[in-house]
C-alpha cells in the first residue's frame, strides 16, 4: 500500500501553523512539498521556494504581437487591399489606428494572462487530481490549510511523510492512493458522451424540421425586397397587354441618339457606312452583334438563332444571296426601322453601333464565303 | 497586520482603517452565510422581484420584435436627430458598467482592500449592463441579422470595413471590454465555484460546478500564477475602464456637431459612467445588503466610501458641465454658443437643468456624513444621479443634433412608445440578469474576502503588501 501511495496530506488550522510547517516538511526530503489553501498565502511562495511566474512576460510578448497585428492588419486593409481617403488623410496615415490597436493588444495580453495561466501553467481542467478525490478538499476551499508531500519515485514512504507532518504539527493526516490513471476516459464515459452527443443532434434535427415544417419562415422587414415591380419578361396586370415589359413608345430616340431614319427601305439604299473597316469598328460591331442580333440570326448571321418556333417567324438567313447582294443602305434600315417579325432597333443602338454591326455583318458573310484573294490578304 | 495592537498604537485613530466586517467572520462562516444562498430555497420577495423584472423585459423584447418587423422607423428618430434613444441608451449603459471595472481592477491597483467585498456584484453588474448596452447598436443596425459585417472579414464583396472611423474603434471597445470583463470575472469566480462544489450534496450542482471549476484544487503552484494572471488582469482592465468610454465619446468628439466637437469628451466622459455605475451599486447594494442579510459583509462603510466617490464625480462633472460652458464663451462661434445656450433656455432645456440639478446639485448631500450613513439619501442622490446621466446623454445627442449648423433642417425630436418600451425592456433584462446571478452564484468573492479578514494571513509576514 505505501508503494502505491500518491501523496500524504498534513491539515493544519491556521496559516501560521501552515508557515511554520514547511521549511519542516521541505528539510524532511521524503517528497515534493506542495500547500492547498483557499486563498492565496503571502509568503508562501518563497516559503516554497517556487520560480517566479513567467506569466507576466508571456502577456508582454502576446501583447506587442497584439498590437502589430493590429497595425499590420489595419494598415494593410486601409493602405493596400483597400485604400480609402478618409478626412483628407495619407492612404497610411495610422494615427487614426491607435485605438483599435490599444483593444488588440489588451484583447491578446488578457486571454494569454486568464487562458495562458488556467491551461497552461497551471494545466486546468484537470478533474481526476488526486487531492480532489481527498476528504481533505472540502476543507482546503473552505478554512483548512493542507501541506502535502507528494510522491516523487517509487522509494516514497507515506507512514514516513506522516509521521513527518504530525511532528511539523499538523491536526490530522490523510494518505492519498495513487491515481488512477484514466479517471475520465473510461469506455463507459466515452460511450455516454458520444450517446449524448448523438441525442443532442437528434433532438436538434427533429426540432428544426418541426420548426419549420410548421411555421412558415417569417422574414422580418421585407418590404423593401418585396415591393410591387414590373419583371422584364414577366407577365404583369398593370398593362393592358398583359406584359412586364413594353415596347418603347413609338419614335422614342435614347438620350443622344440619332433620330429613326425616315423614308422606304430602297430609298436608303444609296446610304453609305461612314465609318472606316477598323478593328475598333469590328470590336463594337461584333459586341452589338452578339448580344442583340444572335439570339435570332445565329452566331453567323444564318438565321438559326435559338428563337424558337413560337415566335412565329423565321429570322431570315444574312447568309443568303438576297442579302449578300444587299446594299449596306437596306441593312442599316432594317435595322433602324425592323422589318416585319423583326423589331426596330433604333432605341437601342446609336448611329455608330448601327453601321458597326453592318460591317460586322458584312464581315460574317464575307467569313462563310471566303475566296482564295481572301487568304492572300491573311498572308500578308 | 493593521488590526495588530502594537501597530494600532503607532498610526493615528484617524487614519486607521477600520474593519472591513462587522462581528467576527471566519473563512468558515463566511462560506456558510454566502454560498449558503443558491442551496436554499429564494424567499419570496425574490420571486415577486423576478416576476416584475422579467414581465419589463417581455415588454422590451415585444418592442424589439416589433421593431425588427416595421423596421427602425418604429422610433423616433428623424432628421436631423439620427441618433436618439438608442445611442443615449447604449452609452448609458457601457457607462454603467464602468463602475464593476472600475472596482475590480484600479481599486485592486491601489490596494484598497474594501473593493473585495463589492467586487463580485459590481464585475457581475458590468457584465449585465454591457449585454444591455449592445443591444442597442445591434438593433440600430436596421438589420440585426447582419451584424456581422461590422467586422472586419473577408468577404465576396471585397469590402472592409473603415477603420479610421470611431464606430468601427466602438466596436472594438465594446466586444475587448466584455471579454476581458467576462474573463475577470470567470477568473475570480473559479476558486469560489470550487468552494460550492466541495460544499454542495445535490448531484447536479455538483456535476455543474464541477465543470464550472475546472479542477480548481487550491494548490500554491496554482495560486502563485492565479495571483499574477489576477495582477495582470487588473492592469488591462485599469487600461480598459479609461479607453471604452473614451473611445464612446469619440463617436462624438471627432465629429463636427456643435456640442460634440470638444476634447473635454473623453475624460468627461470616462467620470459620467464612474458616476453612474457607482450610483447604480449603490442602489443594489442597499437592496442587496438587506435582503440577503449581508450586513456584517457589506457594511455601511463599503456604502460610505462609495457615496464619497460618487461625491467626487459629481464634482468633476460640475467642472466638465461649466467647461462646456466656458468652451462655448470662449470660443466665440455663435453655433456653439447657441448649442449651449439651447441647454439652459432651448426647446428641451427641462432636460438640461434636470441633468444640471440631478448630477450636480443633489450629490452634493453627501458632502453630508448623516446623508451618506441614511439609505433614504444616498439612494435619493443614487436615484438622481441615473436619472440625471441618463438625460445627460439625453442633452448630449438631441439637443445638439435637433438644432445644428443648417436652420432648415431643424426639427423637434419626439420618442415613441417603441422607444420606451425597449429602454425599459433592458432594464428589465437588467434585473433580471442581477436577480438570477444572486441566486445561483456567490455574491460575495468569499476568496478574496477570507485572504482579508483578520488573522488570514501569517503574522510574521509584513503588513505591506496585502492583495
Ligand atoms: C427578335 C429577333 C430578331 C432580332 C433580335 C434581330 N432580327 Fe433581324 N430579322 C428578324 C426576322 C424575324 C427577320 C425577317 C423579317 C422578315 O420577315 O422579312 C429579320 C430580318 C433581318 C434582315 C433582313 C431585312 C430585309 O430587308 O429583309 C436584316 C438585314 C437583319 N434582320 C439584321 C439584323 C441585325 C443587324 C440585327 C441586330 C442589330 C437583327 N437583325 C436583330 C429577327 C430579328
Amino acid at each position: 500500500m505505501p508503494e502505491t501511495s500518491y501523496a500524504v496530506l498534513g491539515i493544519f488550522d491556521t496559516p501560521n501553523a501552515l508557515m511554520a510547517a514547511i521549511p519542516k516538511a521541505r528539510a524532511a526530503k521524503l517528497g515534493a512539498v506542495e500547500a492547498y489553501t483557499p486563498y492565496p498565502i503571502h509568503g508562501i511562495d518563497e516559503a516554497l521556494g517556487l520560480r517566479k511566474s513567467p506569466l507576466g512576460g508571456m502577456v508582454l510578448v502576446m501583447g506587442v504581437i497584439g498590437a502589430l497585428t493590429a497595425l499590420g492588419f489595419q494598415y494593410w486593409i486601409s493602405a493596400v487591399d483597400y485604400p480609402i481617403i478618409t478626412g483628407g488623410k495619407p492612404i497610411g496615415s495610422w494615427e487614426a489606428f491607435i485605438p483599435i490597436m490599444f483593444e488588440v493588444t489588451v484583447l491578446f495580453a488578457t486571454f494569454t494572462a486568464g487562458l495562458g495561466m488556467l491551461f497552461l501553467l497551471n494545466k486546468l481542467p484537470f478533474f481526476g487530481h488526486p487531492v480532489l478525490a481527498s476528504k481533505a478538499i472540502t476543507g482546503i476551499t473552505r478554512d483548512r490549510y493542507v501541506l502535502a508531500l507528494e510522491a516523487e519515485d517509487e522509494g516514497f514512504d507515506s507512514t514516513a511523510a506522516a509521521a513527518a507532518l504530525r511532528a511539523a504539527g499538523a491536526v490530522e493526516v490523510e494518505v492519498l492512493p495513487a491515481p488512477d490513471r484514466s479517471p475520465f476516459l473510461t469506455s463507459a464515459f466515452i460511450l455516454r458522451t458520444l450517446g449524448g452527443i448523438f441525442l443532442a443532434c437528434l433532438v436538434a434535427g427533429v426540432a428544426i424540421y418541426s420548426l419549420t415544417k410548421w411555421f412558415p419562415l417569417l422574414k422580418p422587414m421585407v418590404y423593401m425586397q418585396d415591393q410591387p415591380r414590373l419583371n422584364a419578361q414577366k407577365p404583369s396586370a398593370f398593362f393592358k397587354d398583359g406584359h412586364g415589359m413594353q415596347k418603347p413608345v413609338p419614335g422614342t430616340v435614347a438620350r443622344g441618339h440619332l433620330p429613326t431614319a425616315v423614308g422606304s427601305q430602297d430609298a436608303s439604299a444609296n446610304l453609305v457606312n461612314p465609318l472606316p473597316r477598323t478593328p475598333d469598328v469590328f470590336a463594337v460591331g461584333k459586341k452589338v452583334f452578339t448580344t442583340r442580333c444572335e439570339v435570332c440570326h445565329g452566331a453567323v448571321g444564318n438565321g438559326s438563332g435559338s428563337l424558337t418556333s413560337a415566335y412565329g417567324a423565321k429570322a431570315a438567313n444574312l447568309q443568303s444571296q438576297q442579302f449578300r447582294d444587299y446594299p449596306d443602305g437596306k441593312i442599316y434600315w432594317a435595322i433602324v426601322n425592323g422589318k416585319n417579325a423583326m423589331p426596330s432597333h433604333a432605341p437601342y443602338l446609336s448611329e455608330r453601333e448601327r453601321w458597326a454591326v453592318v460591317h460586322y455583318v458584312r464581315a460574317l458573310q464575307r467569313a462563310q464565303n471566303a475566296k482564295d484573294e481572301d487568304l492572300k490578304v491573311v498572308a500578308r | 497586520m493593521r488590526t495588530d495592537a502594537a501597530q494600532a498604537g503607532a498610526i493615528p485613530e484617524a487614519l486607521l482603517e477600520p474593519a472591513l466586517t462587522v462581528g467576527t467572520v471566519t473563512p468558515g462562516s463566511l462560506d456558510d452565510q454566502v454560498l449558503a444562498f443558491p442551496e436554499t430555497k429564494p424567499p419570496r420577495q425574490w420571486y415577486v422581484g423576478l416576476a416584475i423584472t422579467l414581465t419589463a423585459m417581455f415588454i422590451g423584447l415585444g418592442f424589439i420584435g416589433y421593431t425588427f418587423v416595421k423596421g427602425i422607423g418604429a422610433w423616433g428618430n428623424t432628421s436631423p436627430v439620427f441618433w436618439a434613444f438608442d445611442i443615449i441608451n447604449f452609452v448609458f449603459w457601457v457607462g454603467i458598467g464602468h463602475a464593476g471595472t472600475l472596482i475590480s481592477a484600479i481599486l485592486f491597483l491601489f490596494r484598497k482592500r474594501w473593493r473585495n467585498a463589492i467586487a463580485r456584484f459590481a464585475e457581475a453588474m458590468t457584465i449585465f449592463a454591457v449585454i444591455c448596452a449592445v443591444i442597442f447598436p445591434l438593433i440600430h443596425v436596421g438589420r440585426p441579422w447582419l451584424a456581422y459585417w461590422l467586422f472586419p472579414y473577408p468577404n465576396q464583396r471585397a469590402l472592409w470595413t473603415n477603420f479610421r472611423s470611431p464606430l468601427l474603434w466602438d466596436v472594438f471597445a465594446v466586444n475587448t471590454y466584455f471579454s476581458v470583463s467576462l474573463m475577470f470575472w470567470y477568473l475570480g469566480l473559479i476558486p469560489d465555484i470550487a468552494s460550492m462544489r466541495d460544499r454542495t450534496t445535490s448531484k447536479l450542482r455538483k456535476t455543474i460546478y464541477t465543470i464550472l471549476a475546472l479542477g480548481w484544487r487550491g494548490a500554491a503552484t496554482h495560486w502563485q500564477h492565479y495571483e499574477k494572471a489576477y495582477l495582470l488582469l487588473a492592469g488591462l482592465a485599469t487600461g480598459l475602464v479609461l479607453s471604452v468610454h473614451s473611445v464612446v465619446s469619440f463617436d462624438f468628439a471627432t465629429s463636427v456637431v456643435p456640442g460634440w466637437h470638444m476634447t473635454i469628451f473623453p475624460p468627461y466622459f470616462v467620470a459620467g459612467a464612474i458616476f453612474a455605475g457607482f450610483a447604480m451599486v449603490v442602489m443594489v447594494l442597499v437592496v442587496v445588503r438587506e435582503t440577503m442579510q449581508l450586513k456584517n459583509l457589506i457594511t455601511m462603510r463599503h456604502l460610505d466610501v462609495m457615496n464619497k466617490v460618487i461625491l467626487a464625480m459629481s464634482c468633476i462633472m460640475g467642472y466638465s458641465y461649466m467647461m462646456e460652458g466656458f468652451t462655448a464663451w470662449y470660443s466665440m462661434n455663435e453655433f456653439l454658443h447657441h448649442g449651449f445656450m439651447n441647454i439652459i433656455t432651448g426647446t428641451y432645456g427641462w432636460a438640461g437643468w434636470v441633468t444640471i440639478s440631478c448630477n450636480i446639485l443633489i450629490p452634493q448631500l453627501l458632502w453630508f456624513k448623516k446623508a451618506r450613513a441614511s439609505y433614504f439619501w444616498m439612494i435619493l442622490v443614487a436615484v438622481g444621479v441615473t436619472i440625471g446621466m441618463w438625460f445627460e446623454r439625453f442633452v448630449i445627442i438631441v439637443i445638439s443634433l435637433h438644432q445644428d449648423f443648417l436652420p432648415s433642417a431643424w426639427r423637434i425630436y419626439k420618442p415613441t412608445m417603441t422607444d420606451f418600451g425597449v429602454l425599459l425592456g433592458t432594464f428589465g433584462i437588467f434585473f433580471t440578469l442581477v436577480l438570477l446571478f444572486a441566486r445561483v452564484l456567490p455574491v460575495i468573492a468569499t476568496t478574496e474576502v477570507k485572504a482579508i479578514l483578520p488573522d488570514a494571513q501569517p503574522s510574521h509576514h509584513g503588513d505591506d503588501h496585502h492583495a
